[in-house]
C-alpha cells in the first residue's frame, strides 16, 4: 500500500515528530509508515487522514500487489 | 476483545530491562561458584544452569515495554513470537538429529525444558530486535 503521508504533512508544515505526537504514536511509526515499511491500522490511518483534514483514500492507496 | 482480561496480559515496565540484563551475568558467576564449591556439580549441571538463567532473562526481556510503546511495537511483537515458535521447532529439529547422529538415540541430555525455553526466548527476542532494526534502518 502506498501513501502520501510525507506530502500531507509537508503540506501542512508538520515534523515527524508533531504528527507522531497528535496521533500518539513514536516518531519511528511515522518513519516507518512513510518509507512503506508498516501498514497501519484502520485505527491508526483514520487518525491520520483525520489530523491532515482529508479521506482515508486520499492518503492511502492500494497498489497491485495488494490484491495478490 | 480487545479489553478481554483474560487475553489482555499486563507488561512489565522498561525498568525490568535492568534486572534481565543483570541475570546473564549472575547466573555464569553462580555456575561458576557451584562448580568450585560443590564436587557434584558438573559441567551438564552447568549448562542446564546458564539455559535456565538465560530463559528467565529472556523471557523478561521479551514480556518488558518499549519505551514507546504504539501499534507498530505491538504489531512487531505479534510478529516476533510467532517467528520465534517457527524458528523453535526448525532448532529443536536439527538438534533431534544432530543428537541422533552423534548417539543413535532420541533420549539426549541436551533437552531439558531449560533448553527450549531459553532458545523460544532468544529467537523471539532476536526477531524483535530484527524488526526494530529493519525499521529504523531505511
Amino acid at each position: 500500500m502506498k501513501n502520501t503521508v510525507k506530502v500531507e504533512r509537508a503540506k501542512k508544515n508538520f515534523t515527524q515528530q508533531d504528527l507522531a505526537d497528535r496521533i500518539k504514536v513514536s516518531r519511528q511509526t511515522i518513519n516507518s509508515i512513510e518509507s512503506g515499511k508498516y501498514v497501519p491500522s484502520t485505527v491508526l490511518a483514520l487518525k491520520i487522514a483525520s489530523t491532515f483534514e482529508t479521506t482515508l483514500e486520499e492518503v492511502f492507496q492500494l497498489e497491485d500487489n495488494d490484491w495478490e | 476483545m480487545n479489553d478481554d482480561s483474560v487475553l489482555k496480559v499486563p507488561m512489565f515496565s522498561p525498568k525490568w530491562k535492568k534486572l534481565a540484563l543483570s541475570i546473564f551475568p549472575l547466573t555464569v558467576i553462580l555456575g561458576i561458584s557451584l562448580g568450585i564449591l560443590k564436587d557434584t556439580f558438573t559441567p551438564d549441571h552447568l549448562g542446564q544452569l546458564i539455559y535456565a538463567g538465560w530463559a528467565l532473562g529472556f523471557i523478561i526481556l521479551n514480556l518488558c515495554k518499549e519505551p514507546e510503546e504504539d501499534e507498530m511495537i505491538k504489531s512487531f511483537r505479534l510478529q516476533a513470537f510467532q517467528t520465534g515458535f517457527y524458528w523453535t521447532i526448525w532448532g529443536l529439529m536439527a538438534i533431534v538429529i544432530i543428537s541422533f547422529w552423534q548417539t543413535g538415540s532420541l533420549d539426549s541430555e541436551w533437552f531439558s525444558p531449560y533448553l527450549v525455553l531459553f532458545l523460544l526466548n532468544v529467537y523471539i527476542y532476536a526477531a524483535f530486535r530484527y524488526q526494530l532494526y529493519l525499521s529504523r534502518n531505511n
